[in-house]
């Protein structure tokens, strides 16, 4: 057996568990705290509750919020500089993947120097970050408690993945209550980046026994609440679902991604798309192409999410495809990748892109680019 | 790039969340050693300041002292001063002195020298002073770095060498002088004794008024001859080399000789009235003759400029316990109490300039010194001054 290893942040988990954010920092050493959030969760007023509570505790607090829903590197290098001109110290990531992956970004710049693109890759960060803590307001993204982060190179159009240990926050500090304010779209896209996140982790090469029940448990959280959190905000539903997108992450954080992942960053970096909207388009294409590979795993899947069945392993891996493909439609969700890439030709530059992308790695099927092309075409 | 992400890299088992405190503690090992390596050097500069003999100042631009080293403290034990400016701790003035070499190199941004006198302990102690500016991009502010060197003893021992100097031209052109005059001399005593012993032999052809008046004459010159002989012989005395070896000295026959070489300069004041009182027989001192008579040559021209136009210059010698003891007094102007101390410094006058270079008595002193005797003045302000020397009996 493969030796593994399964890394995860402190996790402080449940409703109002925001009001130990300050107390945290302070923990950390925090005097002059660097906040980085985003309009979208200024006009929530969660911003305004976590300013509250740092000023209640006496910290001072340096609030950065030049950022776009794909942060990009520019943005990234310009939180860093006010990092150091303000002489900031603990860093405080508010809100979904973008604000939380830009974050880490600028704990890098912040330690590292240089530029975001002398990371991309694994194991490239060298100097200690500053400490961090993560306060996600979406269920989905992971990066609170994952390795980690997405940003877009808007020269080259591509989205870099970096990974490193050092981008695990110190504390992650999840609070349902925070998801309620989250529109329909949002909180879709999300739960379906979560439950991505869940399955390609759980097909990884890298998948070991400490990631694959968080997976199997979030696909299972996901596929019974969604549709209530969606459709009805029930805050037990969001709360299941704040607890499946955690599971996946330490899942997906460990064992890594696949293609799936690697396509949605390609098209993010080109089309600026919605990360989770891309997602539930690839994923049946995706686990289609992983089935020659993985086909007991795929039918686990299956079962996970529909229940006992008495059809072949064969049988039951086609149909997970077609289930998931069934139930975002039902969900409304759009389902042709036509519907987010303008021109068909482009198709053969983001599938080389892809290939690239360190998420494909461990990919239980090998895949070129010609093999990802396939798979756009049939999600075309 | 990501092209080289393996599934090896991505469990990264070797890889860890790197923490502050790794890097802290690689900064205080590092610290540590830096630490330690600037601990040595500040030793080592240390150690090289302390080596250093002067009187070192770091000032600032307003001339405030901000540190000193350790010849300092010697200097001026139990003063504290920085945050003094140094012309307050050095002056006791308030503000700074117009011949200030710090305020010319910061100015001009070079290294200034200077030579000043400073009263330390009661003493006039002679400073060369060298400034250098510190103008360095890192300090806030510019700095001055003083050192100060004692050259007092320097500064005696050079003017005792151009006095010897002076007294050793002196004695080559006596004897050159001295020389040249004795033997027209000896011609004109010799001519004049021709016609002493002529007149006896003309006694009866002349008339007697004439004859009475030729002996007369010739009696004049004959004694004027000898006279200038004297004047010679004593000049010829002090060309003998400086560092002559002590021989016993007859004290009364060198005030006679030295008064003999002052006659000139007495007859000039003649409202000046000079007594001696010489103790006959007086016990011979061990000395150099020559110094001697320019310690008595020294104390009567200051008697004789101190008298002035009309006075009393009264010359002594005498016995008193094991020393022979010679006494010059004079009923001229006095020293005020506050230049007591001063006298016997080199350079101190108070004779107008080209009157005096006031080194007169200090060099007395320096003889007297090297005699084991020892100088003492007793004076009082408008009655006048006395000055005795005692040379011990050997």
């Amino acid at each position: 057996m493969q030796i593994t290893k399964f890394a995860i942040p402190e996790v402080i988990f449940g409703n109002g568990s925001i009001k130990f954010l300050a107390s945290c920092a302070q923990r950390l050493g925090a005097k002059r705290v660097f906040l980085v959030s985003d309009k979208g969760l200024e006009s929530c007023g969660w911003v305004q509750q976590v300013m509250d509570l740092l000023a209640e505790a006496k910290l001072e607090c340096i609030y950065f919020n030049d950022l776009t829903a794909n942060p990009r590197d520019t943005q990234v290098h310009r939180g860093a500089e006010l990092y150091h001109e303000t002489n900031a110290d603990v860093i405080i990531g508010l809100g979904g993947g973008s604000p939380i992956d830009a974050a880490k970004g600028i704990a890098t710049i912040v330690s590292n120097g240089g530029k975001v693109s002398d990371y991309e890759g694994a194991n490239r960060i060298s100097h200690p970050l500053p400490p961090m803590i993560f306060i996600p307001t979406t269920a989905g993204s992971g990066s609170d408690v994952s390795q980690y982060a997405i940003i877009s190179d808007k020269e080259r159009e591509v989205k870099m993945a970096i990974i490193s240990r050092s981008l695990v926050p110190n504390i992650s500090i999840i609070d349902p209550e925070l998801l309620v304010t989250k529109s329909r779209k949002l909180i879709l896209a999300s739960a379906v980046d979560a439950l991505a996140h869940a399955i390609e982790s759980y097909i990884s090469r890298l998948a070991s026994p400490f990631t694959e029940p968080q997976a199997l448990n979030a696909i299972k959280l996901i596929a019974e609440n969604l549709e209530a959190a969606a459709n009805h905000k029930d805050p037990e539903a969001l709360t299941q679902l704040a607890i499946a997108s955690t599971a996946a992450g330490m899942s997906f954080s460990n064992a890594g991604l696949g293609v799936g992942h690697a396509l949605a960053h390609a098209l993010g970096g080109r089309y600026d798309v919605m990360h989770g909207m891309a997602l539930p388009i690839l994923l049946p294409s995706v686990m289609r192409f992983n089935i020659p590979s993985c086909k007991l795993k795929i039918a686990t899947i299956a079962r996970t999410i529909n229940g006992a069945s008495l059809c072949s392993i064969d049988e039951q891996a086609e149909q997970v495809c077609d289930s998931l493909q069934k139930m975002f439609e039902d969900l409304g969700v759009p389902m042709r990748l036509r519907d987010l890439v303008p021109d068909e030709a482009d198709l053969e530059e983001i599938c080389k892109v892809a290939v690239n992308d360190a998420c494909a790695v461990p990919n239980p099927r090998e895949a070129n680019w010609q093999d990802l092309l396939g798979i756009c075409k049939e999600a075309w | 790039m990501s092209s080289n992400t393996s599934l090896t890299d991505l469990i990264g088992i070797e890889h860890n969340k790197l923490n502050f405190f790794q890097e802290l503690q690689k900064n205080i090992e590092e610290l540590t050693t830096i630490n330690l390596q600037s601990e040595d050097q500040r030793r080592e500069i240390a150690a090289i300041l302390d080596g250093v003999t002067d009187v070192m100042m770091v000032l600032s631009e307003n001339l405030e002292i901000i540190s000193v080293n350790h010849v300092f403290e010697e200097l001026f034990p139990g003063i504290n001063p920085i945050g003094k400016t140094c012309y307050s701790l050095f002056r006791n003035v308030d503000k700074p002195c117009p011949e200030c070499p710090a305020f010319r190199a910061i100015s001009t941004n070079s290294v200034c020298k200077e030579t000043a006198i400073f009263r330390v302990d009661s003493r006039n102690l002679q400073f060369d002073m060298v400034a250098s500016p510190l103008k360095h991009p890192d300090l806030t502010e510019n700095r001055i770095l003083i050192f100060k060197r004692d050259v007092t003893l320097e500064k005696e021992y050079q003017a005792k060498f151009y006095q010897a100097e002076k007294m050793a031209t002196i004695g080559v052109l006596a004897a050159g002088v001295a020389h040249e005059i004795n033997n027209p001399m000896a011609a004109v005593a010799g001519f004049a004794e021709g016609i002493q012993r002529r007149l006896a032999r003309l006694d009866e052809s002349v008339p007697d008024d004439l004859a009475d008046d030729l002996h007369d004459y010739t009696d004049t010159i004959l004694k004027e001859c000898s006279r200038c002989q004297d004047i010679v012989k004593t000049l010829l005395s002090f060309s003998r080399p400086v560092a002559a070896d002590f021989l016993p000295v007859d004290i009364n026959q060198v005030a006679k000789d030295t008064l003999r070489l002052l006659d000139h300069q007495l007859r000039k004041n003649k409202d000046i009235n000079l007594t001696t009182e010489l103790t006959t027989p007086i016990h011979h001192v061990h000395g150099d003759e020559a110094q001697l008579k320019q310690v008595i040559l020294n104390l009567m021209t200051n008697a004789v400029d101190a008298a002035g136009d009309s006075g009393e210059i009264k010359l002594q010698t005498f016995t008193e316990g094991d020393n022979v003891g010679l006494r010059v007094c004079d009923s001229g102007c006095g020293i005020p109490p506050e230049n007591i101390d001063l006298l016997f410094e080199p350079f101190f006058t108070t004779k107008s300039v080209g009157h005096g270079i006031g080194i007169g008595l200090s060099t007395c002193y320096n003889i007297v010194k090297d005699h084991n005797g020892e100088i003492v003045v007793d004076s009082t302000p408008e009655e006048g001054s006395c000055f005795t020397v005692l040379l011990p009996i050997k």
